[in-house]
């Protein structure tokens, strides 16, 4: 596999010209230039695709909370409302900011920059096809669990910057569930990490294949356990319902964000359906098969060699449905959470750190234990080709 | 290079984060200003390869310290209010003749001694070549194991031993 845009870009005699060409034009090496210039476009377009599915999840949200309470949603602007997240925006940025009294001003401003700075580092390493990852770090979880760590300082930031009771304890529960939501998270990763021999994003999808008893949350029942698990901690980190304790309306009015008026709350409510698609995302990945495609179609040789394609039109191919594989798999666990929001209510606060201390953090230690015994005992067998070896092999798959 | 454009942003960020630090008067903002000095020392690491190193500092103190450092500065009052209702400062002054001819000395001896070490290198001075970039995931982690396991144990008993005494202090106590 390709380890970034830029090598997956590379192996093509096209662009390898387009650089030569280049490099003749302006005399002097422009591999440098043009390495720059794919990564500018791909994160131009990474960036302005996912602000997109950040104002869609707003769209989402409402339709499907429509949908639960038996309600028509949003159904004015344009078909079936689905431009209303773009008079949403528009309204946002008419909107006047106003500074509440004695707010700090400087941090009253950073804090949402800071949330949607965090949330976009993120996507430096989500994998969504082989070739279409901006940088398969080696580090790459870590790296994306470090910088995630940034919303937490935002949130807690926004919430002191406003000087407003309700603001301060919505940012104060906020900072404190996420950083004890970040315990079973990474220890449940971990678990994966240690499955997949690696901590780069690359590892832990070309480990795994495309249909679902290849996936790591089939793998065995510590890891099946340990997928929801990260499920759970992921909605809390992102301040989900039943976990939205921040924001608790009946409470806190609207808790972090009280204060904000216009593209500043926008920022913030952006950089919430932004980072609930990447870590849907990471889950995707680290459990549910990442970009693979069945039959091995992502690598597109099939399509050379059956179909008699040009070599750069097949791997293309592969790319768009491993591309598929992984949009259609995060949206649907997108769902999943929207779904989760409006079903069940909310948790005191009291609860939501029973919750993470005394039964996921326990439950992800125990996971992981189960997983090196797992790995010792069946010598790194998967569930399911341990049946297959029972079965004598007549319904293997193709291992 | 890259590498020289991302060392002089690292390194800029860490000193202008430094010298924020200490000339701002705001302790929160002297917090946030630590998030850049840390970031920019995670990307002076990126710069060396030490990539697990980068991601560790990201991890453990923009994530973890900065917002414990927050926590602690806002529940023990902010410094809006150095004088007390007598007008008698709170805090004495930092600044006075004493304190700069003691830091005068304080520093040229330190950087006399570190002047002194570091000339050999000096001297000799060659631009060396980076190796090539490799994980180093897999080396740390054989190292805490193997070569270092004492300190590596010492250490987890050490925190350990902070975690109880957290939650001893944390304790309500009866009666």
């Amino acid at each position: 596999m390709s380890p970034s845009v830029n090598e997956y870009v590379n192996q093509f005699e096209i662009h390898q010209k387009l650089v030569a060409m280049v490099s003749d034009f302006l005399g002097f090496d422009a591999s440098g230039l043009m390495a720059f210039l794919v990564f500018a476009v791909t994160a131009f377009a990474i960036v302005n695709v996912m602000a997109l599915i950040g104002g869609l999840g707003t769209y989402a949200e409402r339709k499907i909370s429509a949908d639960i309470q038996l309600r028509q949603g949003p159904n004015r602007v344009g078909p079936y409302g689905i431009l209303q997240f773009l008079a949403d925006g528009v309204k946002m940025i008419m909107k006047e900011t106003i500074y509440p009294a004695q707010a700090d001003r400087a941090l009253f401003n950073l804090a949402p920059v800071l949330a949607l700075l965090g949330v976009f580092a993120t996507l430096a390493v989500v994998p969504f096809s082989s070739g279409f990852t901006l940088a398969n770090l080696n580090v790459g979880v870590f790296y994306l669990i470090g910088v995630g760590s940034l919303v937490g300082v935002a949130v807690f930031l926004g919430g002191y910057a406003a000087n407003s009771k309700w603001s301060m304890l919505g940012g104060m529960r906020g900072a404190s569930q996420i950083i004890s939501y970040e315990v079973p998270v990474t220890i449940t990763t971990l678990s994966i990490v240690l499955l997949a021999g690696g901590l780069s994003f690359g590892h832990f999808v070309e480990n795994q294949g495309g249909f679902p008893h290849e996936w790591f949350i089939f793998h065995n029942p510590f890891t099946f356990i340990g997928f929801f698990v990260f499920f759970v901690g992921m909605l809390a980190e992102t301040n989900r319902a039943p976990f939205d304790l921040p924001e608790a309306e009946s409470e806190l009015v609207s808790g972090y964000h009280t204060e904000y008026t216009g593209m500043r709350f926008g920022l913030f409510a952006l950089a919430e359906y932004i980072e609930v698609f990447v870590l849907c995302g990471v889950a995707v990945a680290a459990f549910l098969g990442g970009y693979k495609v069945p039959f091995d179609l992502g690598n597109g040789v099939i399509f050379v060699e059956k179909l008699g394609l040009p070599a750069i039109i097949g791997k293309n191919i592969g790319q768009v449905l491993q591309l598929g594989s992984f949009v259609t798999k995060t949206l649907a666990l997108y769902y999943v959470v929207i779904w989760v929001r409006w079903t069940f209510p909310r948790i005191r606060v009291d609860q939501v750190m029973t919750i993470c201390w005394k039964y996921l953090t326990p439950i992800a230690l125990f996971n992981l234990i189960g997983v090196v015994f797992w790995m010792y005992a069946f010598d790194n067998q998967s569930l399911w080709e341990i049946l297959s070896h029972l079965g004598g092999g007549s319904h293997g798959g193709h291992h | 290079m890259f590498n020289d454009t991302f060392f002089l942003l690292s390194a800029g960020l860490t000193l202008a984060g430094a010298l924020g630090v200490v000339f701002t008067k705001n302790l929160m903002h002297a917090c946030v200003m630590l998030l850049g000095t840390l970031f920019g020392v995670a990307g002076l690491y990126a710069c060396i390869g030490a990539d697990f190193l980068a991601a560790s500092q990201l991890v453990i103190y923009a994530g973890g310290v900065v917002i414990l450092m927050l926590f602690a500065v806002m529940l023990t009052g902010g410094s809006s209010d150095q004088a007390n209702k007598f007008g008698i400062e709170k805090i004495a002054g930092m600044g006075n003749t004493k304190t700069y001819i003691f830091a005068g000395v304080s520093v040229a001896v330190i950087s006399l001694t570190l002047l002194k070490i570091m000339a050999g290198y000096m001297k000799t001075f060659e631009q060396g070549e980076l190796p090539p970039l490799t994980s180093t995931v897999e080396e740390i982690g054989t190292l805490l194991v193997t070569d270092h396991v004492l300190a590596f144990e010492i250490s987890s008993i050490l925190l350990l031993g902070a975690l109880v005494g957290a939650a001893a202090i944390a304790r309500p106590r009866k009666g």
